[in-house]
């Protein structure tokens, strides 16, 4: 159905060859379906289910509704298409014109990113890490499977030694990046920080290392080799990548799945080897579930009070307990902040700051209860 | 495993004929036993104070709650999916306690990248431009203005189970399978929409991208976007939560939760793709020979025993109890066929029933009875497939092909452990 549905949509043809089309895809019954489309297999190798009958499987389909004629809403202009059009692809699409510098790159990352992903991109507090040293080297653990032998270290997936295209790093970290006030960096910045971020994966660009002297520009981010660049499968790229999608899936043996249809058998009797174990949960497993596991059914308790002390660990210490920022009672260090007014202290809490802080350290209380949370910060009690 | 006779059909007579014999033995011995044998019920004995005093008036709660009874129902998290101060994280659904295959909205797994977005609709805009004739942008009321249709179908997380490759981990339900969840959606097919802007013949690829905080985007091939892709905006007869999305997300019934893009701003069509964080970073699933699947799109045909479970065990059960074991069954790749279940975790297999509604890319009920014999061990696994011709690996099997570091689309059967006393462990079956 697809190829004839496309061309359909790109003729904009009628009912009649609507009706033709459908009826001629699948014929049988209304439920019918197929994980093939005028014998070629389906993108996913499931299930197809045409409209055909004005029922697709089990559901009636009004299909006058289908044969367009909508006039609803009305084309972008020009500078709307820009400001929303802003992806970047591997080919360099959508890669603006720009600089930056290992060095500003590192002063950046110290500033706006360090505290998630760690002293030189090693992760931390549940972030992704950033780079587990030369990107090539650690590229060839992915091979690393832990099945035959648990202690064995795993494949190492981060950005220097999985990601197969270098334009994600670049276009996320503009529109996803710093995590709690994203879209805030300039491109420069954003070729700053990326620099940054190939130096510590230890990247050469054209025989030359990211050194910490290096400035990267688009010219040389186009000519970045990512080392799992044929990592992936299926290959995606070219004009024939559907046709190669939809043979993968086609294939249950590549995706580790059974078909009956395709020669799986269906076991209903001694069907396992004599070899087979009960493997149970080692070490009472991951029980630290929030809120505790409970079935009871019973009224509830009152609303506790609000737990400063919580509310830090989750929230602040993570910067204030790590020497970004004046520390937890440290009268010393908040003695230049407070000197303004406790009530320019609170206000940059509650609002955040350019220096890093997040609106209310990312949490979601009152503004009450965020100041009581300041209080005890600065306190220390 | 008497399963034929425990699965026998009542007719009518055999239903008056039992009912008969059942009052003799009432009237006869039962209740004068226990009427004897303990004292009398103050649950029944006395006055309630809701069935004496006035109710709350119908003014009260304009927009309805549950009953505060039933407040430990919730998505609950885990601090080893915590990223981010549960930005980029996930909360996840109490399949323990779910009826049917509908999902309540307030307890619909919520799974977010840059926390969830609370978008003004009334400065809702979606953008579909790129390799069409004509370019549009819509609002939120234009939008609406489409034909609607109305679909039953779960959206699951690919690491839903990912977390017990090497082995269980979980000793709970809600978090070895609650990375999914069921609604009614509505909202209008995407090629009807296309009909009218003439798709270019070299679009390959279609780029969906939220106006979140993470600017959360997933390259979608053509061959769904002009089979059943959706641009949605209802969720169980309702506008769809904040955490769905909320005003509009895009619906790919059966394919993985991430793709499914939430707080949708634009829809772009080109002929190569995109190459988005989410889809080589994450959700790709590395194999024993260094590669890794990308573009993973459907998730494959699942099931799991849903009662018992280890959150609701049988330790109340008592020696001759007749109990349904029930469970879900669903694939992302075609209708449910059919389910085996096993009570010698995995060995010998007979057909379960399966009930209600069969829809495709749905969750179904699926029901087994069992006369329950007090002291008896029992491993309980089930066994799912669908109309495409999948049916669920064993552990062995699956591992045997991906090895153990894939994280995602893990289908394996799963087996509960029901020990002596009748407390029920997530265990796994392997060699």
């Amino acid at each position: 159905m697809f190829k004839l549905d496309r061309k359909l949509i790109i003729t904009a043809s009628t009912a009649a060859a609507l009706a033709v089309i459908t009826a001629g895809c699948m014929g049988g019954g209304t439920t019918a379906g197929s994980t093939e489309v005028n014998g070629t297999p389906t993108v996913d190798g499931g299930m197809v289910y045409p409209v055909q009958d004005n029922k697709t499987g089990p559901y009636y389909v009004n299909t006058n509704t289908l044969k367009g004629g909508y006039t609803n809403g009305r084309v972008p202009n020009a500078n709307e298409l820009a400001a929303w059009d802003m992806d970047v692809m591997p080919d360099g699409t959508g890669l603006p014109e720009g600089s930056g510098s290992v060095e500003d790159g590192e002063e950046l990352y110290e500033a706006q990113c360090v505290s998630c992903h760690g002293d030189f991109g090693s992760g931390g507090g549940g972030y992704p890490s950033l780079s587990k040293g030369n990107a090539v080297d650690m590229q060839k653990t992915l091979t690393n499977n832990r099945w035959k032998d648990p202690e064995a270290d795993g494949p190492v997936r981060v950005f220097g030694s999985y990601w197969p295209q270098v334009s994600t790093l670049w276009w996320y970290i503009r529109d996803g990046m710093p995590h709690p006030k994203s879209k805030t960096l300039s491109d420069d910045e954003v070729y700053a920080i990326t620099a940054y971020i190939l130096n510590i994966n230890e990247f050469e660009i054209d025989g030359e290392e990211v050194d910490d002297e290096y400035v990267l520009d688009r010219e040389k981010f186009l000519k970045i080799k990512m080392p799992n660049v044929d990592g992936f499968e299926p290959n995606i790229d070219g004009p024939d990548a559907l046709q190669r999608v939809r043979a993968y899936y086609a294939n249950p043996t590549n995706f580790g799945a059974l078909n009956l249809n395709k020669g799986a058998e269906r076991c209903m009797t001694n069907c396992q080897k004599d070899t087979v174990k009960i493997r149970r949960i080692q070490n009472g497993g991951i029980k630290d579930f929030l809120p505790p596991m409970d079935s009871t059914r019973s009224l509830p308790k009152e609303e506790a009070a609000l737990d400063v002390k919580s509310v830090y660990a989750d929230n602040c210490a993570m910067c204030h307990g790590n020497g970004v920022g004046p520390g937890f009672g440290a009268s010393a260090e908040w003695a230049a902040y407070s000197a303004k007014g406790m009530d320019k202290v609170y206000a940059n809490g509650i609002n955040g700051t350019d220096g890093g802080m997040p609106p209310k350290g990312g949490s979601t209380l009152s503004d009450a209860d965020f100041k009581s949370v300041v209080d005890y910060l600065i306190n220390g009690h | 495993m008497d399963n034929k006779e425990s699965n026998q059909e009542i007719d009518r007579r055999d239903f008056f004929r039992k009912a008969a014999a059942m009052s003799v033995t009432a009237i006869a011995g039962t209740s004068l036993v226990s009427s004897n044998a303990r004292a009398d019920d103050p649950a029944i004995m006395h006055h309630v104070p809701w069935g004496q005093n006035w109710g709350d008036p119908v003014t009260k709660n304009r927009y309805g709650m549950p009953s505060k009874y039933e407040h430990n129902v919730l998505r609950r998290n885990t601090k080893l999916l915590a990223s981010g101060n549960y930005r980029a994280s996930i909360a996840v659904t109490p399949i323990q306690e779910s009826m049917g295959i509908i999902t309540p909205n307030g307890l619909f797994f919520s799974r977010s990248h840059g926390g969830v977005a609370h978008v003004d609709p009334a400065e809702y805009r979606l953008m579909i431009h790129g390799l069409v004739e004509k370019p549009i942008v819509l609002t939120l009321e234009q939008l609406k203005r489409y034909p609607s249709v109305t679909r039953t179908h779960f959206i699951e997380c690919p690491a839903n189970g990912g977390q017990e490759w090497r082995g269980p981990q979980f000793n709970s339900i809600q978090f070895a399978k609650g990375f999914m969840s069921s609604a009614e959606w509505t909202g209008v097919y995407l090629k009807t929409i296309l009909e009218d802007l003439g798709l270019k013949p070299e679009a390959q690829w279609m780029l969906a991208e939220g106006s979140d905080n993470s600017e959360m985007g997933r390259t979608i091939p053509i061959d769904k976007v002009l089979d059943d892709a959706m641009i949605v905006w209802g969720q169980n007869g309702e506008a769809l939560r904040p955490e769905q999305g909320y005003p509009v997300r895009i619906l790919l019934p059966g394919w993985e939760g991430n793709l499914m893009v939430k707080w949708l701003k634009r829809l772009e069509f080109a002929s190569e793709p995109w190459y988005c964080k989410e889809e080589t970073s994450k959700y790709t699933a590395l194999k024993p020979t260094g590669k890794a699947i990308q573009h993973f799109y459907a998730n494959e045909v699942n099931s799991t025993v849903t009662s018992p479970s280890p959150e609701i065990d049988w330790k109340d059960l008592k020696d001759g109890d007749l109990v349904e074991i029930q469970g879900l069954a669903w694939s992302g790749m075609g209708t449910i066929t059919g389910v085996d279940f096993s009570l010698d975790g995995g060995n010998n297999y007979v057909e379960a029933r399966l009930k209600g509604l069969v829809l495709p890319k749905s969750w179904t009920r699926w029901s087994y009875m069992h006369t329950y014999k007090k002291g008896e061990k029992l491993l309980l696994t089930s066994r799912a497939m669908d109309d495409a011709g999948y049916i669920q690996p064993t552990i062995d099997q699956e591992v045997g092909v991906m090895g153990v570091e894939s994280v995602y689309h893990r289908n394996a059967v799963e087996t509960w452990e029901v020990t002596a006393t009748g407390e029920v462990n997530h265990v796994q079956i392997r060699s």
